[in-house]
């Protein structure tokens, strides 16, 4: 763990790295040469929520997530490593071999446009779990955008034969690379919900009809009251996973919510912003595509409610977590 | 309260009910009545009270033995994980003691909080009446003074188990009619008082769950006024922190252990692999939202900080993980709150039929939004 003084100064100065520098290349290497790699590699889900916090509320492109998944693994965490992250929704390996080829379908970060190699997790049977390093132009996306608006995350789907492939030695396990992920993004999506309340609430308090602000009608304070509220209790479960023995499950359920929260946050907040929140005028849309986007890695607001229950009814009893 | 303290106490306290599980537990019948499972609650109470252990979180004026307020939230979580009491007689005590102590004079508090304590007692809380509810602040039950204190005369609705009680905490209007938060006076009642006559509601589950109950120039003496003359308002508000800090923990603890009963049917009827596993995920993550929000409110309380707006937001939270879990009961479970009969059914059916009071017992899941927009977000006054 790291002082609260020391970690609020981090947070300060990537805050500062990430709004400085718009381009995910130039954040990336911004981010690195004010100690990020340092903080991730003393506090693995301490530090990725304090980054995770400020990559919500600034919007930057930074790829940070391929430094969380890398560190996890107990591979050097630099800015030209990309990782193949799952595929929208899921929360196994990008790549399962078959044969002497590993079939690939997953997501990439914009780091893959400047790494000569990119990392893909895979698993064998579903039991077996792998790691290889491959030429990045074998799965280069096609530089269609994506929604994304950092251009941040594409597709990318592909084969490789093993025989190109050359294995990553690593010291961590994909399930604590699963865990380190969903409390990171967690962070990102409530920062981000909290963006877009801010923005519905500035609204309703200017916005005149009738002769009142709108934010005096009721059917208008309870949508916004709705979304702070699922926010909050996301962020609860996602403040209680910072050490680094936080349960699994405890993360799985902070992602979770978390994407909950930013689905109802976005409905809401759009519902109110109305027209303007509808074109790209307004910023809303930025936040809203970026929780879209977001919400679908290492399992979504839709899949991991079901993760959680298939989880519970292997155990056969429903854990506290937390005590007093 | 240092944290180890607290895992001792949890400790020593799960050994001694583990120990004394059988006396414990009065003998009844299948379908217990209100009267078991008040039979049943004042042993339990009593037990803990003889043995110390309903002592704890207690001022030593009340007969207690001091320490922090986690402490009674850690056994109402012992009792509700047990099922040793019936969760809503035992949160009365958690509600209204706390404002006693709070308010009452130290001869009233040192004589009536004890008996309360040690569940030789019930009390109720005689605050909604038919035409004031969520706008609480128009309560018309009027007090007039008179010779050595006051006559009440009014009417209140939904007065939680008035029918067991031997007193009442009563709001009543002492200023003028529109007077609003003003005008309002809180009275400790004794429900023997000539004039008091009730009458019983049954709730949707069968339950006889509160009462009409009917002031006819019932006299109060003057001594019985709980924080003043005109200060009632504030009473009614003292309450909130204490309904919202352990007797919530202690709700959340009950729906845990009803949730660990869904998932041992879920896991027992081999039901894996059915497709509605996210309607568990989705009922503990609830669950869970509430348990860790809940817990932060907990340490700020014990930490002596005041509560206020924000627990609007536990208590939005745990109406939503109240519902979530028997919504999904009655998904998980086909048909059986709708026709099974036996005692496991019975069970379920009363709960999920009383989960949709979550949302209407102490201030609406309206009242609550309201707060959440006026006090957190900042959004103004409504017109």
């Amino acid at each position: 763990m790291i002082d609260a003084d020391d970690l609020a100064l981090l947070a300060v100065s990537l805050t500062a790295a990430m709004a400085r520098e718009s381009g995910a290349a130039a954040a990336d290497a911004a981010l690195h040469a004010v100690g990020w790699g340092e903080l991730l590699v003393a506090a693995p889900i301490q530090g990725a929520a304090v980054a995770f916090a400020a990559l919500g509320r600034t919007g930057s492109a930074a790829c940070v997530l391929d430094d969380v998944v890398a560190n996890a693994l107990g591979v050097d965490v630099r800015p030209d490593v990309c990782v193949v992250m799952p595929a929208p929704g899921r929360g196994a390996p990008a790549g399962t071999r078959d044969g002497s080829v590993i079939r690939v379908d997953g997501l990439v970060s914009a780091r893959i446009d400047n790494s000569e190699r990119v990392v893909v997790p895979f698993e064998d049977d579903g039991r077996e779990f792998g790691f290889v390093a491959v030429d990045a132009t074998l799965l280069r996306p096609p530089p269609l955008p994506s929604l994304d608006p950092a251009r941040q995350y594409r597709r990318a789907v592909g084969e490789v034969r093993l025989d190109d492939a050359r294995v990553v030695e690593v010291t961590g396990t994909w399930e604590v690379v699963v865990r380190n992920a969903r409390a990171a993004l967690a962070h990102q999506l409530i920062a981000i919900s909290r963006v877009m309340l801010e923005m519905a609430r500035r609204h309703a308090l200017d916005r005149v009809q009738f002769g009142r602000p709108v934010a005096s009608f009721q059917a208008v304070r309870h949508k916004l009251a709705e979304a702070l509220v699922a926010i909050e209790g996301a962020a609860s479960v996602a403040h209680a996973c910072v050490a680094d023995d936080c349960d699994a499950l405890v993360a799985t359920m902070a992602k979770s919510l978390a994407g909950a929260a930013a689905r109802s946050t976005a409905a809401n907040a759009q519902q109110v912003l109305a027209g303007i929140g509808f074109t790209t005028d307004h910023p809303f849309h930025l936040s809203l595509k970026r929780t879209m986007v977001i919400d679908t890695l290492f399992g979504s607001a839709r899949t991991l409610p079901a993760e959680i229950g298939h989880i519970l009814v292997a155990r056969g009893a429903a854990p506290r977590l937390v005590e007093l | 309260m240092i944290q180890s303290d607290v895992h001792e106490f949890r400790r020593d306290l799960a050994a001694w009910l583990d120990e004394h599980d059988a006396e414990l537990r009065l003998p009844i019948e299948q379908h217990p009545t209100l009267d078991d499972e008040l039979a049943q609650f004042r042993h339990v109470k009593r037990a803990l009270f003889d043995a110390g252990w309903g002592r704890y979180g207690w001022s030593s004026a009340v007969g207690g033995l001091a320490g922090s307020s986690m402490l009674r939230a850690i056994v109402g979580e012992e009792i509700a994980t047990r099922d040793l009491a019936e969760p809503g007689l035992w949160s009365m005590i958690e509600v209204l003691a706390p404002t006693v102590i709070a308010v009452g004079s130290p001869e009233l508090v040192a004589a009536m909080v004890p008996p309360f304590l040690r569940g030789d007692e019930m009390w109720c809380q005689g605050f909604s009446e038919p035409d004031s509810g969520s706008d609480l602040a128009s309560l018309s039950c009027r007090a007039t003074a008179v010779d050595g204190g006051w006559s009440v005369n009014g009417q209140k609705v939904w007065t939680s188990f008035a029918q067991l009680a031997t007193r009442c905490i009563l709001l009543t209007r002492t200023g003028e009619p529109g007077s609003a938060h003003r005008g309002i006076t809180a009275f400790f009642v004794d429900m023997d008082s000539p004039g008091i006559t009730y009458r019983p509601i049954e709730i949707q589950n069968g339950r006889l769950e509160f009462c009409e109950v009917f002031y006819d120039d019932v006299f109060v003496p003057a001594d019985r006024v709980l924080g003043g003359v005109g200060q009632g308002w504030q009473v009614a508000m003292n309450i909130l922190p204490y309904e919202r800090s352990t007797a919530f923990w202690h709700r959340g603890a009950f729906l845990h252990h009803r949730f660990d009963a869904l998932v041992a049917n879920v896991a027992a009827a081999g039901r894996r692999d059915t497709g509605d596993a996210h309607l568990l995920g989705e009922a503990f993550q609830t669950l869970m939202a509430f348990r860790f929000r809940s817990r932060e409110t907990q340490h700020r309380l014990a930490g002596g900080e005041s509560l206020g707006a924000e627990t609007s937001i536990d208590k939005i939270l745990i109406a939503a993980a109240d519902q979530t879990l028997y919504n999904a009961a009655r998904d998980l479970l086909p048909g059986v709150i709708e026709f099974d009969t036996d005692t496991a059914a019975g069970h379920w059916r009363w709960d999920y039929l009383y989960s949709k009071a979550a949302t209407i017992y102490g201030g609406t899941a309206e009242i609550q939004r309201n707060i959440v927009a006026r006090r957190l977000l900042d959004l103004g006054a409504e017109p």
